[in-house]
């Protein structure tokens, strides 16, 4: 009983001191609590539903030999394409990309209607500014969704055309079809030979001048595109782009300032030399780690909560799913993170080489754990690095509990889970062979 | 050795031959002494002769190379708490936590050490007297000033009333003033019964101890009483004679064929000589007499103790002179 007693003691020592140290700087917290919500806030403001309008300048070097078809190029049904002007003068044009005062050329081709009478594509160039390879995706993407755009237009005008001309055809048919029978009663009775060759001959105009009449009936456009796609989520939800990175947002700071607190934590105190007192006293590296764990999730338990509330009530995140899933989620995700910043502190010779290690981490946080690219887009074996980040596990977990109201994925959680008393076991041997000298 | 070796010898800490080697350099070199139980045991020596890695050695951080040391009857690298709970360590820099108040290092302290809850306020309030830090016992440490800080690190380490205290350089940058104070709390710690293990680099500290070691790259040179380092020192005691009239040669050479008296007289002045003696108490009367026979008319005749800064001044010149001295 006495030994609890002491056990407990010795533990509150650094559940104490370091609550009372981090407390004692207000500026601190308040930069802990209000920075992460701010980042939400101005991301939300920053980045509103929309895609990009791109500026864009047609380049026709010949309009003569568009034939009086002009807004069948210019024109598009796609928002993101914004006809700028129409340029006789392609260089004067890439002229214009080059300054920035346009974002796409279109270059259109010659005579390209006569290109397609004459059994041949005709190929739209076109012309952008840009280096980062997700903007030349989406305007990859736009130029398809352009000249599909226009190929259907061209169609459906070829289609108009097509069942106007079938309108003459189709009185010429009746006219037939008319003929056909005053033919059919001059047959004298006894020719049944005659008689039978034109009755089939009037049941072929019959059947072509149904068809035409189908033809002529239906309209353009549903014969040009006959079929659409309309995709649905399961969830009724659509989310913003607030919304749904939210989650991932808590995520990365917990488990970045859960790193950097724990990181510069032992470091300091080996710097200062008060490890050297650590290893004199009667405390043990067990019973060291333990009240550093506790006294930092504690912390950070309190400041994940105020961060979840900001989002939740005064941002208006989501939150689908069960509050105690959450809590387990996020408990779990501080628990194994300060496991990491335990362990930089503990090989760390610096606190500055803490601190970059703690920035090594959030980088790679960002760009593996599946922030904002999908992890289904890695290549397998950097998966591996990717579900060595607590951030990775955090990120998956907080989606499917608060976008889509469903468990922490027991694979995950558990996964996280054990890569945290893991981390907690590697970060004890280690403070004890340094406690040991 | 175990711990009832240790009570009926009285004997805090023994080592013996105890070496410390890092890399090829002896930090502490087969270094054998022994502590009694309720002294003030100065450690002194020049900076980087090997004091701290001894009181490491003792306080079970290092682990000695070869040799033994046993700290109240424990091999310190294998203590178990409870030894540990009774050890006070004072490392030479302050190392408190900057953020807290004095109040909360000491908290910390105490719990750290697994002191209980109960009385605790009762025990800082004492310690924050003794040290005279009451008034400031809500001040962040980092405000404090140097001398503030060494006697907050000096209350951190009698927390959990530790029974013998490692002090590392404990009035290293302190003023005269201060240091002088530290050494009238050391005294009282020992009137409560503490012993006190002192490493210093101001040779006059040894004046405060009951026992001094003198340490000197990596060796210890002796260990005695700080009367007996002075005598080992000089070779004797020294005894000053001041004189009305001048001392004529003749005279002096016979005053050195004295049996008490050893080697050359140190002339100082025409009327005043220094003569190095066994012991100043049987000399004296010896000396006024032979002075009446030569009609040497004495001033004053008294013992006198040489600064501490020449007594190791000479012994790490005989060291170096390779001269025996222990």
């Amino acid at each position: 009983m006495r030994r609890l007693s002491k056990f407990l003691i010795r533990i509150s020592s650094f559940i104490s001191k370091e609550l009372t140290e981090i407390l004692r700087q207000p500026r601190l917290i308040l930069t802990l609590v209000f920075g992460p919500f701010l980042i939400m806030f101005l991301f939300g403001l920053g980045y509103p539903e929309q895609n990009r309008t791109l500026r864009t300048t047609f380049v026709a070097e010949d309009p003569s030999t568009l034939q009086g078809n002009m807004e069948l190029f210019t024109g598009s049904a796609s928002p993101a394409i914004a006809n700028q002007e129409v340029e006789s003068d392609l260089d004067l044009a890439l002229a214009k990309l080059a300054l920035n005062q346009t974002d796409l050329v279109i270059a259109i081709p010659e005579k390209p209607l006569e290109t397609v009478e004459n059994n041949q594509q005709a190929v739209f160039v076109i012309y952008h500014n840009e280096v980062d390879p997700f903007q030349i995706a989406y305007i990859n993407s736009i130029a398809r969704i352009y000249v599909d755009d226009v190929n259907r237009r061209l169609l459906q005008t070829v289609t108009e055309q097509g069942q106007a001309n079938a309108g003459d055809l189709q009185t010429n048919l009746e006219g037939a079809i008319a003929k056909t029978q005053a033919l059919k009663q001059a047959i004298p009775p006894g020719d049944t030979s005659t008689a039978a060759q034109v009755t089939d001959l009037e049941k072929d105009l019959t059947t072509a001048h149904d068809q035409l009449a189908t033809f002529r009936s239906l309209g353009a456009s549903v014969l040009v595109n006959p079929f659409n796609a309309d995709t649905k989520p399961l969830s009724s939800i659509v989310f913003t782009p607030t919304e749904f990175f939210a989650p991932a947002v808590i995520v990365l700071l917990l488990q970045h300032l859960s790193i950097t607190f724990a990181s510069l934590s032992i470091v300091r105190e080996r710097r200062s030399g008060i490890i050297e007192l650590f290893r004199v006293a009667p405390i043990s590296a067990f019973e060291t780690l333990i009240g550093k764990f506790l006294s930092y999730l504690l912390f950070e338990i309190l400041l994940a909560g105020v961060i979840t509330f900001l989002a939740v009530w005064l941002l208006k995140v989501p939150m689908f799913g069960h509050w105690t899933s959450y809590a387990l989620a996020v408990v779990v995700l501080l628990f194994t993170s300060l496991g990491v910043g335990f362990l930089i502190s503990l090989i760390s010779q610096t606190d500055t080489q803490a601190v970059q290690y703690s920035m090594l981490l959030l980088l790679a946080s960002i760009f593996f754990s599946g922030f904002f690219l999908d992890l289904r887009l890695m290549w397998e074996p950097m998966k591996v690095l990717a579900w060595s980040l607590p951030a990775t596990y955090g990120i998956r977990m907080l989606q499917d509990i608060m976008l889509r109201g469903a468990s922490a994925p027991a694979l995950v959680l558990y996964g996280l889970a054990l890569i945290g008393v893991a981390l907690f076991f590697v970060d004890w041997l280690v403070l004890r062979r340094r406690m040991e000298g | 050795m175990n711990s009832t070796t240790d009570r009926n010898t009285g004997d805090v800490v023994q080592a013996q031959e105890l070496t410390k080697m890092f890399g090829e350099e002896a930090a502490v070199d087969s270094l054998t002494l022994h502590v009694p139980r309720g002294t003030i045991f100065g450690f002194i020596g020049p900076s980087g002769c090997g004091k701290t890695t001894t009181v490491r050695l003792m306080t079970g951080v290092h682990k000695p190379t070869s040799g033994q040391v046993t700290v109240l009857g424990k091999d310190p690298y294998k203590f178990s708490k409870s030894d540990r709970e009774k050890i006070g360590y004072l490392i030479q820099n302050f190392v408190l936590y900057p953020e807290l108040t004095v109040w909360e290092n000491l908290n910390f302290a105490a719990s750290f050490y697994g002191v209980s809850l109960l009385g605790r306020a009762k025990r800082f309030n004492r310690l924050l007297e003794f040290v005279e830090l009451k008034e400031d016992k809500g001040k962040l440490a980092s405000a404090l000033s140097g001398g503030m800080k060494r006697r907050l690190s000096l209350a951190a380490t009698l927390v959990h009333n530790p029974e013998l205290l490692f002090l590392d350089e404990p009035t290293a940058g302190i003023d005269p003033l201060l240091r002088r104070k530290f050494w009238d709390y050391f005294k009282e710690l020992q009137n409560e019964g503490h012993t006190l293990f002192v490493t210093t680099q101001y040779v006059g500290e040894a004046a405060y101890c009951d026992l001094v070691g003198v340490m000197y790259d990596g060796k210890l040179l002796m260990v005695e009483t700080p009367d007996a380092l002075r005598k080992k020192a000089f070779g004797g005691e020294i005894v000053s004679i001041k004189t009305s009239e001048w001392i004529k040669f003749e005279s002096r050479k016979k005053l050195e064929t004295l049996p008490s008296v050893h080697g050359k007289i140190k002339v100082i002045s025409d009327q005043e000589i220094e003569l190095i003696v066994d012991e100043a108490s049987t000399a004296i009367p010896a000396l006024i007499e032979a002075c009446k026979a030569e009609r040497i008319s004495i001033e004053t005749i008294e013992e006198i103790s040489p600064p501490f800064d020449d007594v190791f001044v000479k012994l790490i010149e005989k060291e170096t002179n390779n001269e025996k001295v222990v």
